[in-house]
């Protein structure tokens, strides 16, 4: 597939923000600017202090944590929409409206920053498929409609295999 | 094709695909790979265009990229470089800038005036009289060059794209190509940059044996996975090699701008031939030597029939042999190295006739050809800080040292025979591959997210390369006669001395003064010969004279390309789809899609008033803050006290920045012990977040605060009127009592039996209101619940407009419309909320000073002693009598509950008490008088109803 947008069902999703030294902290691990699934949660540390969860056991995740010491969550179900830029020329569509390096090298997969995307902020999140190139875009859902209008018209350059 | 040669090993025609065009409406026909010039040479059109000021007859000079006489118009676009643009089936190319026709232009009548036309000849007169010049304008704009532009061309598609490549290398000659090879082969991802339509440079019009060698090099680049862009121009080099590249070639689009942050830039540019000034040489049928060799090789155009050859070096005795090849008669050689000169040249209607020598020898021809030698074109360099030398014995100027990040190869740096350059940009290519891997590793390194590094940091190469040789050159810059220097400009030597002579001798002065250089070639033909020009006019050296400062772009680039694809971010709010359905008129509010008004906005504020109606207010800015030391961030960014808020207590701010300018304002409620929502202004949701973390981040970043932006989470919507508890209570298990829930309050609870919903007890209305926040997804659902089972009570929803005419009436201001980018927290005449007797605040000790000064505008409330006059908003305010602006009408509407114009507005303080009389200056002229309010509100100051 060359390139392919989808706007993803919604699911829930929480952000953790925690100081280093909290019991949260610990648990959640992981290395600044990485993601990792584990079971039906997608955990992501998209900044020092601040990972977030998405996925059907995010709540779940979230709820079991250890929120002494400085930490706490804040469901962003409802704040933040995620879509899918998956194919062979997921990076090239992207490359089309952000500044970000996806070469292999720079943003792996697992790899996990925040950027602007045609003028969206967004999280993103190297996810590959069946090894296939993939990535997640979490961003403020009120830009869903100008948002997934940008990346169909950047994707249509790549419409078919090539 | 009367000119057209018999086909031939070199050319890049596809004879099998002829191509029907007109020119100035003449059927024609060129063959695939043509150029529009080509084409037109071809069918024996040698007269292109007209000159900027004088309207010369101009025929071909370089017949490539950067040739400025063949500028023509093709359909509605202007401007179109003829001698570069591919032929297509179908064009409708003309002559621009003519009139009425090519061959006979009655705006060549300048010519008659042209003493009165020199240079700068703009800056002296139509002076006087005054009076005059909207007619001078009107004249001179007839005058001005270039195409046509037609408004109604449908906006292109253009495009942009971002890259990283570790190599960029600005050229494909030989050196460039094998540089980009070289560079490929040693690991580095590479992109290389031909602002012709294929690669291989100088190779292309060359030998049999140099194309074979331009092909090889074409495949070796691709098969080392080189990315190769022709037809694309890197136009500027910015900060750490930060490269913008136009793409002409890309399918689908017009043009597309790559946004390149290259590890390392590799400038093979090659050298671009350089014009001779003498009387005459800008007759049709005057051209360099590489314009006839590619006309011949290439394109199988026979450029003349009798020729006269200035040569000074090895282009000018290839350029005899391909002449001779295509049968044409070479009427002398002019051997430059011999010290034989040619003087001048005249011309027939159509072209050159006879070219004068210095023996006095007069030859007759139809083509004079010039080699006199090459321009580095260093402009890349330069905008990296190199600053170029001229060497007299090679009679051009050379780089003098780049940022180690920039290098430079092939003809640009020196001379040699084919296997040096080829040698010299492999090891060009090498080096920067070894140079981008040092930046490559130490970016990888630096950045979180990357793969871990393999490995120690690599050492950093030196420059090893052995330096190209510098074969020398006689220099030939002007015969005895004056000639045009800047042919786009229509600026000839004979203006520079005139300039010189002026005292505008300095290069930089006398390029703004005749605007030599400043053309579509952007100097590549004309900075050398201006700055010989100049040291001759002077009795200087070039070396002292020295050359302008080259800076972007490279090349002219079109706007559309700068503004690549029109992105604007939009937000809607999910109820949004909703309004558009049900008839309301969308506007954009900040990057908001809101509902201004469902047909009647003074409905929606009776209705309002009189039993209730929702309003969807998503964009209004939501922050959760947790943690322990919110208390201490709030006092902080807002003016008042905050320490003391109970659990379910609401308490409005006003925020200033650190110079006391108000920045935003809203409401924060306590929802837990160490948990708050904080609004803001719908517009500075985003600045507010940032400002927030700034100071976290910067200046208290001991505090244990985290925020999290909700404003999308939360669907919010205000419930006003005489109705809203009635209408709520059906809807929630929150206790609505006056007593349970007073004004500037919030509760947490079910709404339409959804949990986690937030219900606040305040307005901005001035009626009875609630505002709710509930989980987004349930956003929609809730609003039609409202609306369905509100039916009996008179629901109604309405808009922006409804709004922001009830918020007047109540006398609220907003941040952004009634204050500006100067309006101090005192302006707002809200001085209880400032509290002097706290610690410190954003912005106090200037709040302070200010409020000590009294000198400062306030805001006011007033009202037209006319009630039908609404005056502009921004209308000025004047001490009566006089023009004195004493004050502006910052906002202004008809109230449909008072029947009424009504007015905030800022005053300077002498006007600001109740009854004083303002004179208004209306936008068509009239004057009118208004009187102050004694409370902002123009309705219900005292709250009754919004705490009934």
């Amino acid at each position: 597939m060359a390139s392919s947008v989808s706007h993803l069902d919604p699911m829930p999703k929480v952000s953790i923000r925690a100081a280093d030294d909290t019991v949260a902290a610990q648990a959640l691990g992981l290395a600044f600017g990485s993601a990792e699934q584990r079971d039906d949660t997608l955990v992501v540390r998209i900044r020092p202090d601040e990972w977030i969860l998405l996925g059907t056991g995010a709540l779940a995740l979230a709820a079991e944590l250890d929120l002494s010491g400085y930490a706490s969550t804040v469901d962003i179900t409802h704040a933040r929409h995620v879509i899918r830029v998956t194919g062979t020329h997921a990076a090239d569509t992207l490359a089309k409206l952000c500044s970000a390096d996806f070469d292999e090298a720079m943003t792996p997969n697992g790899a996990a920053w925040g950027n602007s995307i045609a003028g969206v902020t967004c999280d993103i999140v190297r996810d590959d498929h069946g090894g296939e190139r993939s990535y997640l875009l979490l961003f403020d859902g009120s830009f869903v409609a100008y948002f997934l209008g940008v990346l169909e018209d950047a994707a249509g350059e790549f419409s078919s295999d090539s | 094709m009367s000119h057209r040669l018999p086909a031939s090993e070199g050319e890049v025609l596809d004879r099998t695909k002829t191509l029907p065009f007109t020119w100035n409406g003449k059927k024609l026909e060129g063959f695939e790979g043509d150029t529009i010039t080509s084409a037109l040479m071809a069918n024996g059109h040698h007269i292109i265009s007209r000159s900027m000021k004088y309207h010369r007859r101009r025929g071909a000079l370089t017949a490539d990229y950067w040739d400025p006489n063949t500028t023509v118009q093709v359909g509605d676009e202007p401007n179109v470089r003829a001698s570069h643009r591919k032929l297509e089936a179908g064009m409708q190319v003309s002559a621009q800038n003519v009139w009425p026709s090519l061959t006979f232009d009655i705006k060549a009548a300048n010519r008659l005036v042209g003493r009165f036309l020199t240079a700068g000849f703009y800056y002296k007169t139509f002076m006087k009289p005054a009076a005059l010049w909207p007619t001078y304008e009107h004249v001179l704009a007839r005058f001005a060059p270039g195409g046509e532009v037609d408004l109604d061309t449908p906006h292109g598609r253009y495009d942009k794209r971002f890259a990283h490549p570790d190599v960029v290398v600005a050229g494909g000659g030989p050196a460039g190509l094998s540089a980009a090879i070289a560079a490929a082969e040693a690991g580095a991802s590479v992109m290389l940059v031909e602002h012709e339509h294929r690669v291989g440079g100088h190779l292309l019009w060359g030998t049999e044996q140099d194309r074979a060698r331009a092909a090889e090099l074409a495949a070796a680049a691709r098969t080392a996975g080189v990315e190769i862009l022709t037809n694309a121009t890197v136009t500027g080099r910015y900060e750490d090699n930060w490269v913008a590249i136009s793409e002409r070639s890309h399918p689908g689009v017009i043009e597309r701008l790559i946004k390149a942050r290259a590890k390392t830039l590799i400038v093979a540019a090659g050298t671009i031939e350089r014009p001779y000034v003498f009387e005459g040489n800008d007759l049709p049928g005057v051209m360099t030597s590489g314009a006839v060799r590619r006309l011949i090789t290439m394109y199988g155009v026979k450029p003349g029939t009798q020729a006269v050859v200035f040569s000074a070096n090895e282009s000018g005795d290839a350029a005899i042999d391909d002449l001779r090849r295509a049968g044409v008669s070479i009427a002398r050689v002019v051997d430059a190295l011999t010290g034989e000169r040619i003087v001048s040249a005249t011309g027939s209607k159509s072209r050159v006739k006879e070219v004068l020598l210095d023996d006095g020898a007069k030859i007759t021809c139809d083509l004079l050809v010039t080699a006199v030698g090459w321009t580095t074109p260093t402009s890349l360099l330069n905008m990296a800080g190199d600053r170029p030398v001229y060497d007299a014995n090679a009679a051009r100027f050379f780089p003098a040292g780049a940022p180690d990040n920039v290098l430079a190869t092939g003809g640009m740096i020196g001379d040699g025979a084919l296997d040096d350059l080829l040698e010299h940009g492999r090891s060009t290519g090498e080096l920067a591959a070894g140079r981008a891997a040092v930046v490559r590793h130490r970016l990888q390194a630096a950045t979180a997210r990357a793969e871990a590094v393999n490995g120690p940091e690599p050492a950093y190469p030196p420059d090893e390369r052995v330096p190209l040789d510098r074969w020398p050159h006689p220099e030939l810059f002007r015969a005895v006669t004056h000639g045009i220097v800047d042919y786009s400009e229509d600026v000839s030597s004979k203006d520079l001395y005139s300039a010189a002579a002026e005292g505008f001798d300095s290069v930089e002065l006398i390029k703004r003064f005749t605007t030599a250089t400043m053309g579509p070639s952007q100097g590549k033909l004309e900075t050398v010969n201006t700055v010989a020009v100049l040291a001759q006019a002077k009795g200087d050296s070039i070396a002292d004279v020295g050359t302008t400062v080259w800076r972007p772009p490279y090349a002219p680039i079109s706007l559309g390309a700068l503004a690549g694809r029109i992105n604007e971010p939009t937000r809607r709010s999910v109820i949004q789809p909703w309004h558009e359905a049900n008839g309301a008129t969308p506007i954009l509010a900040g990057q908001w899609v809101r509902p201004d008004h469902y047909g009647d906005p003074a409905a929606e504020v009776r209705n309002c008033r009189e039993n209730v109606g929702i309003i969807d207010v998503t964009p209004l800015g939501k922050l959760d803050l947790q943690g322990p030391d919110v208390p201490k961030l709030l006092s902080l960014l807002y003016t008042n006290k905050w320490m003391q808020l109970p659990i379910g207590g609401v308490r409005y701010g006003i925020m200033c920045a650190e110079d006391g300018v108000v920045l935003d304002d809203g409401v924060t409620a306590r929802l837990g012990e160490e948990h708050y929502l904080m609004t803001t202004t719908s517009s500075g949701a985003a600045r507010i977040w940032s400002w927030i973390e700034m100071w976290l981040q910067t200046e208290r970043p001991e505090w244990r605060v985290h925020v999290t932006p909700l404003t999308t989470g939360l669907t919010s919507i205000n419930i006003a009127g005489p109705n809203a508890r009635a209408l709520l209570g059906r809807l929630t298990d929150i206790d609505l009592d006056n007593d349970a829930f007073p004004y500037m309050q919030v509760r947490q609870g079910t709404i339409a039996g959804v949990d986690g919903c937030i219900a606040w007890r305040i307005g901005f209305t001035g009626e009875l209101s609630y505002e709710i926040h509930v989980p987004s997804g349930h956003g929609l659902a809730i609003w039609e619940r409202l609306l369905a089972d509100g039916d009996d009570l008179g629901v109604k929803p309405f808009g922006l407009e409804a709004q922001r005419i009830m918020r007047l009436e109540k006398g609220h201001f907003i941040v952004g419309q009634d204050t500006d980018g100067l309006s101090k927290a005192p302006v707002t005449g809200l001085d209880s909320l400032l509290r002097l007797d706290k610690d410190d605040w954003a912005g106090m000790p200037e709040v302070r000073w200010s409020l000590e000064s009294r000198d400062h505008p306030v805001l006011v409330a007033c009202q037209p002693d006319d009630g039908t006059v609404v005056p502009e908003e921004a209308a000025q305010i004047l001490r009566s009598g006089t023009n004195e602006i004493v004050g502006r009408i910052t906002s202004s509407r008809m109230s449909p509950t008072l029947e009424r114009s009504i007015c905030l507005a800022q005053v300077d303080r002498a006007f600001a008490d109740a009854g004083t009389s303002l004179e208004i200056l209306l936008v068509d002229g009239r004057r009118i008088t208004a009187t102050v309010n004694e409370h902002h509100a123009h309705f219900d100051p005292e709250g009754e109803r919004l705490r009934g």
